[in-house]
């Protein structure tokens, strides 16, 4: 370390000790016109060994109680540094050395997670729901499309606590060493915005290393530190990836994709399902923007551009919203009618199936085109899953869980088969709905292939023809396409599998 | 024929036909109205000119990023009926605004800037009247603000002129595309409020036709806050964001609502964070961290107001965000129940390209929904968002990996197997998928033969899982391990033990760097009773990770295993310096610290025990805390009892546990269900064991110390407790066949064995309990059948062997006996304190 650095640190220490209590937020200001300053703070934090490190972890302690915002965001910068330094010490089994950067992150932790009233702090947020209006919507307008079941299960919104509380932490063991960081890391990424390119790229720097260290990838990235391996939990990476996702926007490209990489791989390793469902998302959602890497500070890559209002969807295209048109217009006579109807169905569910029901509707009969096969599906299948979910079920299950078993995994075996989307099917009204929707589609599809009456045609056939639709756990249903590619007719086969 | 119309009729239709652009109409109607007054001359040549130019930029229509082009032919007329309409001067004053305003279109489209700005300046756009005006006036007013604004664009910014004038005149040009924006929305909302197709009802036919908004209403709409945000100002162009979203939605704009709803919610999730964050209802922080510091002299000041702004959003109890996640959340799922209504659904090729824009534009909002939902841990949540994204996912990986991922999250386990078996068959070679899926067999679910099959798969793989290759053995391993432990016959047992061994020392050779390898190795040389060889694989993987708490918990049993049990309980003692809070540690420390520093000592540790219970469970179910207080405040009633060295008294059952026990009961219902009343103590299920369970099983020891004190009221009272948060747990009922035995009640203690091991068959414990007391009762044979049940079910329990060689002996089987002491014995001298399988095997 150079006299001139040590200089610098020195005379910031002995400044703010001398500073009377009403200059410290004009203080606070002039903070980052020191430009040396920050520099030299993290050579000290690098170099475990210095003199300077008790006395600087204990200045950014203060700097942290004060509550002082801009003091505040002036300590959380050198977090990844913290961190990284006392991971590696810990990893090397050396614990005396990393003592007073412990006591500043416990120190920290401890401060963070009461409020003002010394109360724990529980971090909570509103999950919104389509089903209340909001400043940006009218649920009317949103149409029952996304009302599904589960919007309408939780009706309107839940308050939902994402962190907290936690119990206050006298040393670092084994056991929390992770739920201290990760908390922390929370603190760190709630000043984002605040951080410098240094403080975001010795975050991307930590999350590499913690990653892969002990790993064959070591050698790859060529890091010669510490080779043992680091414990993670899932939550920690999350938190790291929600770091390195600012850093990856705001100008660190480099560095960020490298160190989003390394987490990924990570998690592979160690199969974290949160952790790769991010980084996933983040790797696909930024695949396609075209990230510039600047130098500059503050340089932000957030950019947009005009684009077109209209529709880029061609209009004669058969989508979730047009395929709803058509069942209200051209199947009033497969139409049950009131949900009163329905309500006598499912409360006769423990009987036979209603007969009288059979009569209103007439199930269609499809032929399609060069094929012999005819395909007599609608109210028969659906009778057929219903009874098939029942019977898989415990007996105690209510009627309607029944028949809403029923109804998804045959409106399941609809979406795939035909073109419908997913309907968010009104409990009520499940059945109607979904017999519209199945007779709708169904006739809605072949007539396509009739009036195709070419390769198209076949193809929307041969294509049905693959799907099998099988009740599954929870009654929830889906597809999965037979791996028989060949096979042409267009066959529908109804498998009930009770995996319960 | 039309019928003709009277004068004042004829207008409205004339308005009505411009306002929802029926150009094709205005030439009939101004043959009709020029036959009426000599002075509409001019307004019928104002007419004309309009409709042909729109026509003409409907077949032309000017793209955005590309210049306009010139004079061009078509457009010759209508300058020429403009300037007749001009010229003359006759109009009223409204309509020669509007000719106006028309002549500067025209001036635009032939890139006749200069003129342009000319005809401008005739118009005070300012003062022309929003409230009460025709709503195709809104759309003209609108589309000057945007042609303005883009001509008085510096055209190229290069030119170092002053820097005070550059940010004036960029002030303006965005206060220019400001209004033209909001003076759009309000037409949109108009037009729409006209036509009347407001009530949109869920059935939108398709033949209402779409408006479309053209070039300068887009520009106007748009261009201000790309402006803002090329300039670096991204506090002004969020809340230009807000200004449009926060406008009632109409159909035109519902694209745009879309695409700047997710901008919007990208900004929120890339560009900031918690403290940068302000609401919409709020202003502005002065300074905000999310402008461009460089360009700090290009603060846009927003400083005009429009006599009639666009209807908002209003009503009471509207939901407004107060945190970025939250907004983000609100702003995508907008978003997604729109990319949702857009799915294309049809397969056939003409569609291809309309599949792939409708895929990739809801792919975008489920990424950022994942992004937002996993940073708040709301994976419940999210697979229900993913699962809806199920209707783009045919043969999409992507998609149909990330709901798998969700599921897991989200503890879906069955459903998230039954996923990633469609991932499999998409991408074959990815060995994490497999794994993942292995990993759920082989923990909550339970499946071994489905955790074979994909643990296979990836060692099928080869050389190309590289580092998985080692995980595919550990996980084949835990499969083996765990198969052998479920296994009934011997024969089986042993089989599977053997495979299980083989896989891990594979697993360790691949990867002798990886700790897991190694314990997993040990533990399973510990099952099979090699305690010297597993006591050196354990160091292994200590040294290679030395605060792993199974480990050292494996190291503890071990050396008990050995009968070295001063050592083991130092060690626990350590791991538990790590591991404070680690319930298995503790249940072992009880067991060795009865053995090794009396009862006392152990009933210190359960009364610890529950402590830490209490301590963890309040705070994390804050709102339960007074419900649940009564038993938890009698688990720990008095600091003074703690030195009478018992546990809380229980005489009085009327104070205090009715009300436990009811909330309890309610509470536990569910966990009930999901174990089927078994509460295993020897082999705790893994991941988050549910809290009631674990306060069950700290009563339970806690009675078996009693049981060792030889205090069977004590040991009751405990037993009780644990009763009532499952009373027909198999452990409670053999420990109340203990205690009965304990006051002498053989026959009671025997009908509390037989009850258990009706609700567990192959409890162990309970076997060689009823053994030996059928023993006591001199029924011989059914005695040793139990007891040879119990040898079948668990070879290794060497008091087991011991109980069946008396039984023998008793019969006069001597030869047979001696056999059963020895292994007895021998198994004795290799038998831990608490069984190896009580450490959890998950990959």
């Amino acid at each position: 370390m150079l006299a001139m650095d040590q200089g610098v640190v020195e005379e910031w220490l002995s400044e703010f000790k001398t500073l009377p209590d009403s200059a410290i937020s004009t203080y606070a200001v002039s903070l980052k016109d020191k430009g040396a300053l920050v520099p030299a703070l993290y050579k000290v934090i690098r170099e475990n060994y210095s003199d300077l490190l008790e006395p600087v972890c204990h200045q950014l302690f203060e700097f942290y109680r004060s509550g002082v915002p801009q003091l505040q965001r002036f300590t959380l910068q050198f977090l990844p540094e913290l961190l990284w330094s006392f991971l590696s010490v810990s990893a090397a089994r050396d614990p005396h050395t990393s003592g007073c950067i412990e006591a500043l992150l416990l120190g920290i932790y401890n401060l963070e997670i009461v409020d003002k009233d010394g109360q724990s702090k529980i971090l909570s947020f509103t999950v919104p729901s389509l089903s209340k209006p909001s400043v940006y919507h009218e649920p009317s307008a949103i149409g029952s499309i996304a009302l599904t079941e589960g919007a309408l299960a939780n009706h309107g919104q839940s308050r939902v606590v994402y962190s907290g509380p936690h119990l206050q932490r006298e040393t670092f063991n084994a056991q929390n060493r992770f739920e201290v960081l990760t908390f922390l890391l929370l603190c760190y990424n709630a000043a984002l915005s605040y951080m410098t390119t240094t403080s975001l790229q010795s975050l991307c720097q930590l999350s590499s290393r913690v990653c892969i260290c002990g790993y064959p990838r070591q050698q790859m990235r060529r890091y010669k530190g510490i080779s043992t391996r680091l414990t993670v939990t899932s939550e920690f990476l999350v938190q790291l990836i929600t770091g390195i996702h600012y850093a990856l926007c705001n100008g660190e490209v480099e560095v960020g994709s490298k160190a989003l990489d390394d987490v990924l791989y990570r998690a592979q390793l160690e199969l974290f399902p949160e952790a790769l469902l991010v980084g996933n998302a983040i790797k696909s959602s930024l695949h396609g923007a075209a990230l510039k890497s600047n130098n500059k500070e503050g340089t932000r890559s957030i950019q947009v551009e005009i684009t077109p209002t209209s529709s880029r969807i061609s209009r004669n295209a058969v989508t979730s919203l047009s395929i709803r048109g058509h069942r209200w217009k051209r199947h009033d006579a497969v139409d049950l009618g009131s949900p009163d109807e329905l309500m006598d169905i499912s409360e006769v569910d423990e009987g036979d199936w209603p007969v009288g029901l059979g009569s209103d509707m007439t199930p269609p009969t499809i032929t399609i085109s060069n094929s012999v096969t005819t395909l007599n599906l609608g109210i028969k299948a659906i009778k057929k899953c219903r009874l098939g979910g029942r019977s898989s079920k415990d007996k105690e299950a209510g009627p309607l869980t029944a028949v809403r078993a029923a109804s998804e995994s045959a409106e399941l075996s609809v979406k795939r088969l035909t073109l419908t989307s997913s309907q968010s099917v009104p409990k009520a009204g499940a059945l109607t709905s979904l017999t519209r929707t199945a007779s709708a589609v169904f006739s809605r599809s072949f007539e396509q292939v009739n009036s195709g009456n070419g390769p198209a045609g076949n193809h929307v056939a041969s294509e049905a023809g693959r799907y099998s639709c099988s009740l599954q756990e929870d009654g929830m249903g889906y597809l999965s396409p037979m791996p028989n590619h060949t096979q042409r007719s267009p066959s529908i086969s109804i498998h009930l599998g009770s995996d319960l | 024929m039309t019928t003709r119309k009277s004068g004042s009729r004829l207008e409205t239709e004339i308005e009505r036909c411009r306002s929802e652009g029926q150009w094709d109409k205005i030439p009939e109607l101004v043959r009709q109205l020029s036959a009426k007054l000599i002075s509409n001359d001019d307004l019928g040549e104002l007419l004309l000119g309009e409709c042909k130019l729109q026509v003409y930029l409907k077949e032309n229509p000017i793209k955005q990023g590309s210049s306009p082009r010139g004079p061009r032919l078509k457009l010759v007329e209508v300058r020429k009926h403009l300037t007749a309409a001009l010229d003359r001067g006759n109009l009223k004053p409204d309509y020669l605004q509007e000719a106006s305003l028309l002549m500067a279109k025209l001036c635009y489209v032939e890139a006749e800037f200069r003129e342009a700005l000319g005809h401008y300046g005739r118009v005070n756009l300012d003062e022309m009247q929003l409230a009460g005006a025709p709503v195709y006036r809104l759309s003209m007013i609108a589309e000057a603000y945007a042609t303005k604004g883009t001509k008085t664009h510096p055209q190229n910014s290069g030119s170092p002129s002053s820097s005070r004038s550059t940010t004036d005149r960029e002030q303006e040009i965005i206060t220019c595309y400001e209004k033209s924006g909001d003076i759009a929305l309000l037409y949109l909302q108009e037009a729409e409020k006209v036509s009347g197709i407001q009530n949109r009802s869920p059935k939108p036919g398709p033949t209402t036709q779409e408006q479309e908004l053209g070039y300068f209403l887009e520009t106007g709409l748009q261009r201000a806050h790309v402006i803002h945000f090329k300039n670096g100002n991204l506090t002004q162009g969020v809340g230009r964001f807000r200004e449009i979203l926060r406008a009632v939605e109409t159909r035109t704009t519902q694209n745009l609502r879309m695409t700047i709803a997710r901008q919007l919610a990208e900004i929120l999730l890339r560009g900031m964070c918690e403290q940068s964050y302000w609401s919409p209802l709020e202003d502005p922080p002065a300074v905000s961290p999310l402008d461009d510091p460089t360009r700090q002299g290009h603060i846009y000041i927003k400083n005009y107001s429009l006599s009639r702004s666009p209807r908002l959003y209003s009503g009471e109890n509207l939901f407004c965000p107060q945190e970025n996640t939250e907004e983000a959340l609100l702003l995508l799922l907008i978003s997604e129940s729109m990319a949702n209504r857009d799915a294309v659904l049809s397969r056939i090729p003409e569609h291809n390209n309309d599949r792939i824009i409708s895929l990739q534009s809801a792919s975008v909002v489920y990424d950022l929904l994942t992004i937002a939902l996993g940073r708040r841990g709301q994976y419940e949540m999210l697979s229900e968002c993913l699962e809806r994204a199920m209707k783009f996912a045919f043969e999409e990986f992507h998609l149909w990996y990330q709901l798998a991922l969700s599921l897991m999250a989200a503890g879906k386990s069955a459903r998230a197997v039954k996923v990633l078996k469609e991932c499999i068959r998409l991408k074959p070679d990815d060995p994490t998928i497999p794994l993942l899926a292995v990993k759920l067999c082989i923990g909550p679910l339970h499946w071994l033969d489905e955790g074979e099959m994909f643990a296979k798969m990836v060692i099928d793989m080869g050389e190309k899982a590289a580092e998985f290759r080692a995980k595919g053995y550990l996980a084949i391993g835990l499969v083996y391990s765990l198969k052998a432990t479920d296994a009934s016959l011997r024969s089986s047992q042993e089989e599977y033990q053997r495979k299980a061994l083989g896989a891990f020392q594979r697993a360790q050779s691949l990867s002798p760097t990886d700790h897991l390898a190694a314990f997993y190795l040990a533990l399973q040389l510990a099952v099979s009773r090699q305690i010297p060889e597993a006591l050196g694989y354990v160091r292994q993987a200590l040294q290679l990770q030395g605060d792993d708490v199974h480990s050292l918990h494996l190291l503890a049993l071990l050396l008990s295993a050995q009968k070295h049990y001063h050592d083991a309980l130092n060690i626990i003692e350590m791991a538990l310096s790590e591991y404070p809070e680690n319930f298995n540690l503790l249940y072992t420390k009880v067991k060795l610290e009865a053995m090794c520093r009396g009862p006392e000592e152990a009933l210190l540790t359960c009364k610890h025990m529950l402590q830490i219970w209490k301590s963890f469970y309040n705070l994390t179910n804050p709102s339960d805390s007074g419900r649940g207080s009564s038993l938890l405040d009698r688990a720990i009633a008095d600091r003074r009892q703690l030195n009478a060295m018992t546990l809380p008294d229980f005489s009085d059952p009327e104070t205090g546990s009715v009300h436990a026990t009811s909330i309890a009961a309610s509470r536990v219902e569910q966990a009930l269900s999901e174990v089927a009343s078994s509460l295993q103590s020897s082999a705790p299920k893994h991941g988050p064991i549910h809290p009631w369970m674990t306060l069950a099983q700290i009563w339970l020891h806690a009675a078996e110390v009693y049981i060792g004190m030889s205090k069977p009221a004590e040991a009751a009272a405990c037993t009780q407790e644990a009763a009532n948060l499952f009373p027909t747990s198999h452990n409670v009922l053999y420990m109340r066949g203990q205690i009965a035995e304990l006051k002498g009640n053989i026959e009671e203690a025997k009908r509390w064995y037989e009850e258990a091991l009706s609700i567990n068959p192959t409890h162990v414990k309970t076997m060689q309990r009823l053994g030996l007391i059928l023993h006591q009762l001199q029924r011989y044979s059914l005695s040793e059948k139990v007891l040879r049940d119990a040898v079948q079910v668990n070879s290794t329990a060497h008091d087991v062997w011991n109980s069946l060689g008396e039984v023998l002996q008793a019969q006069g089987n001597a030869a047979a006996a001696t056999e059963c002491f020895l292994t007895a014995l021998e198994l004795e001298a290799s038998s831990p304190i608490l069984p190896f399988t009580i450490i959890p095997r998950a990959l």
